[in-house]
């Protein structure tokens, strides 16, 4: 279990390097805390329901500030309300760190030409919603009707972002669905922390 | 055989032209109704065998059944949701929570689907989770904010391309800025009078007081019927928090449903409830009771506006009852003829998970109502779930059949005696 801890705290550190996080909470504890996430998030973080995301590989800094935003009323959701009004500063770091100790990869279905990519979207999210911007999340293999109603809360205002907003206020429906289509479609790989990558000792 | 389907369709065509003369036909189905191909040949196959669904057949073994019943695995299909068993026994639809509903065949009859392919895949869906057949072979589908209706489709579903129309159009089953994915998976069935019975969810834990006389007028939060041309559109049952399962008992036409309960007021309260309906417009409680007669703290002490129905039958607080139906078959024995079966989907954030099973409900002669487990087993030691069940049919044998959207399949129930 040591040994495990380690090479987790390990990936941990190459995941905090490439967004500048440091992770703020404790694995294991955070490993406890998802008991109260799994049945939907999966214990891994790759989602058990359509209505919820995968959030394996997230950045701590995004998965904190959607819990923090729950918790203050700032977001809201039937089931996330009810979850985050209970969760301390403490749980949600661990919770947030164990999360995103997991590596997320993705890739293209086959036959799927990566230049068709939704060009509003690539910017942050990347060709396979892999996010390429920490304040984004990853979308890979999301419901695509999962997406489509985040891309609609955020043009009715339900939702706000900054930049998603702005981004989803003129989109028709039909796009919407064409974009979250496309991001539904690709393939998703998670790793557990510690576990080597898909690629093994390639990589 | 099939002239005379194709006979039935092509009326049913001409009788409903207005479905397909939308200004704003979505997608494909302006095709579709005029029965043109749109060039999507090609179906996606769900493989039935395997270690997947060799899997699934061990989890099947630790579940527990009153004596003389077997389970086993029917089908392998993704994201099973509600199900709609063909009137002539060709096929069992199933929909999901996300794009796409799943037709399931078994050829040979032995009892076990032997193809699973995707229906209509031309078709865009937005969660169709919730499909009914009327007693003459017409489809209907539920989406998020639309009604599907497709003609004859125990026949159709053979091709890529059915014949289908709009029964509500994309945006008019609710206004689309109150669209949500939670508490949205719709559930339909075909009354005793004709009509298609529709439950509407209402997207909150508890529904805030703005929102209440918008949902009471649209029927969000409750049950509405409409005839199956479109026309006649009314609200049924009021004060429903979100109901997934509903069903008309044969004996005497009454709707009972199934209703889940407000979250976050603990482990053991509100109970669950499986609701009895006797006439139009009843009332049952939301969202000044969050189930049973448990207040809710957001309406706590103020005045109940309505004459409220108490459930018929307590169930356990957040064992999530889903889909229910009345047996009417005779394969089972005498106690369970009449009886309602139906699905717990299991709690979501109980500190110690409770559901996961398969119950039945007696129903006295006297109108009262007893539940009990009939199939469990689906939560392990770890208190992980192996199986979340989420509707309960039956076929024309007097099986039943089980949806599994966690495990992604399709059980069967059968008696064998003793």
């Amino acid at each position: 279990m040591k040994g495990l801890s380690a090479l987790a705290l390990g990936g941990l550190m190459l995941a905090g390097a490439a967004f500048g996080d440091a992770p703020p909470g404790d694995l294991e504890a955070g490993r406890k805390v998802a008991g109260l996430c799994r049945v939907c998030h999966g214990l891994q973080g790759v989602a058990q329901v359509p209505i919820a995301p995968h959030i394996a590989g997230e950045p701590v800094s995004y998965i904190t500030r959607q819990l923090a935003a729950f918790r203050s009323g700032a977001r809201e959701h039937e089931m996330m309300t009810v979850v985050a009004r209970g969760l301390t500063d403490t749980q949600i770091a661990d919770v947030a760190t164990w999360y995103s100790a997991h590596t997320a990869r993705a890739s293209l279905p086959p036959g799927a030409d990566g230049s068709a990519a939704p060009a509003l979207c690539v910017t942050c999210h990347g060709e396979t919603g892999i996010a390429v911007n920490p304040d984004a999340p990853n979308l890979a293999a999301e419901t695509n009707i999962y997406l489509a109603t985040q891309l609609k809360a955020f043009r009715s205002g339900k939702r706000r972002h900054e930049i998603m907003s702005g981004i989803a206020a003129d989109l028709t429906d039909d796009e919407i669905r064409a974009y979250a289509d496309w991001y539904a479609a690709m393939q998703l790989e998670v790793t557990e922390p510690g576990a080597p990558g898909p690629c093994g000792a390639a990589c | 055989m099939k002239t005379t389907l194709i006979g039935a369709a092509a009326a049913a065509v001409l009788a409903m032209p207005a479905f397909a003369q939308g200004a704003d036909v979505p997608d494909n189905l302006e095709k579709l109704g005029n029965f043109q191909t749109t060039g999507t040949t090609e179906f996606t196959y769900v493989p039935q065998e395997g270690a997947f669904a060799d899997g699934i057949r061990k989890t099947l073994e630790r579940i527990t059944l009153p004596e003389g019943f077997r389970i086993g695995l029917y089908a392998v299909v993704p994201d099973a949701r509600h199900m709609a068993v063909g009137p002539q026994g060709i096929v069992t639809f199933v929909g999901t929570r996300k794009d796409k509903v799943w037709a399931v065949t078994d050829r040979n009859k032995d009892r076990v689907a032997d193809e699973v392919k995707d229906f209509a895949p031309s078709l865009k869906f937005a969660i169709p989770n919730g499909p009914c057949f009327s007693k003459d072979g017409f489809l209907y589908i539920a989406e998020q904010n639309r009604v599907l209706l497709f003609p004859a489709a125990e026949f159709f579903y053979e091709s890529p391309d059915v014949a289908a129309f709009n029964l509500v159009k994309q945006g008019e089953l609710i206004p689309p800025e109150e669209e949500s994915y939670n508490h949205t998976a719709r559930v339909c069935r075909i009354g005793p009078d004709g009509k298609i019975y529709i439950s509407l969810g209402q997207p909150f834990n508890v529904a805030p007081p703005e929102k209440l006389d918008l949902y009471r007028e649209v029927g969000i939060g409750g049950i509405i019927r409409m005839n199956t041309d479109g026309t006649g559109r009314e609200v049924y049952t009021y004060g429903i928090r979100n109901s997934v399962g509903h069903d008309f008992d044969p004996e005497t036409g009454d709707l009972w449903f199934t209703d889940n309960q407000v979250d976050g007021m603990g482990d053991d309260i509100p109970p669950g409830e499986l609701n009895h309906q006797t006439e139009m417009g009843q009332h049952f409680g939301a969202p000044w009771y969050g189930g049973g007669d448990v207040r809710t703290n957001e309406y706590a002490g103020q005045d109940v506006p309505y004459d409220v129905v108490m459930p018929a039958v307590e169930m356990t607080a957040h064992a999530a009852d889903l889909g229910m139906t009345f047996y009417s078959g005779s394969m089972f024995p005498e106690e369970y003829r009449g009886a309602i079966f139906s699905a717990q989907h299991g709690s979501w954030n109980r500190t110690t998970p409770v559901g996961a099973r398969v119950m039945v409900t007696h129903v006295a002669e006297d109108g009262t109502a007893t539940s009990e487990p009939f199939a469990e087993g689906w939560i392990d030691g770890n208190g992980e779930y192996l199986g979340r069940p989420v509707d309960v049919a039956q076929l024309r044998d007097g099986s039943i059949l089980v949806s599994d959207d966690l495990a992604g399949a399709i059980y069967r129930i059968w008696y064998e005696g003793m």
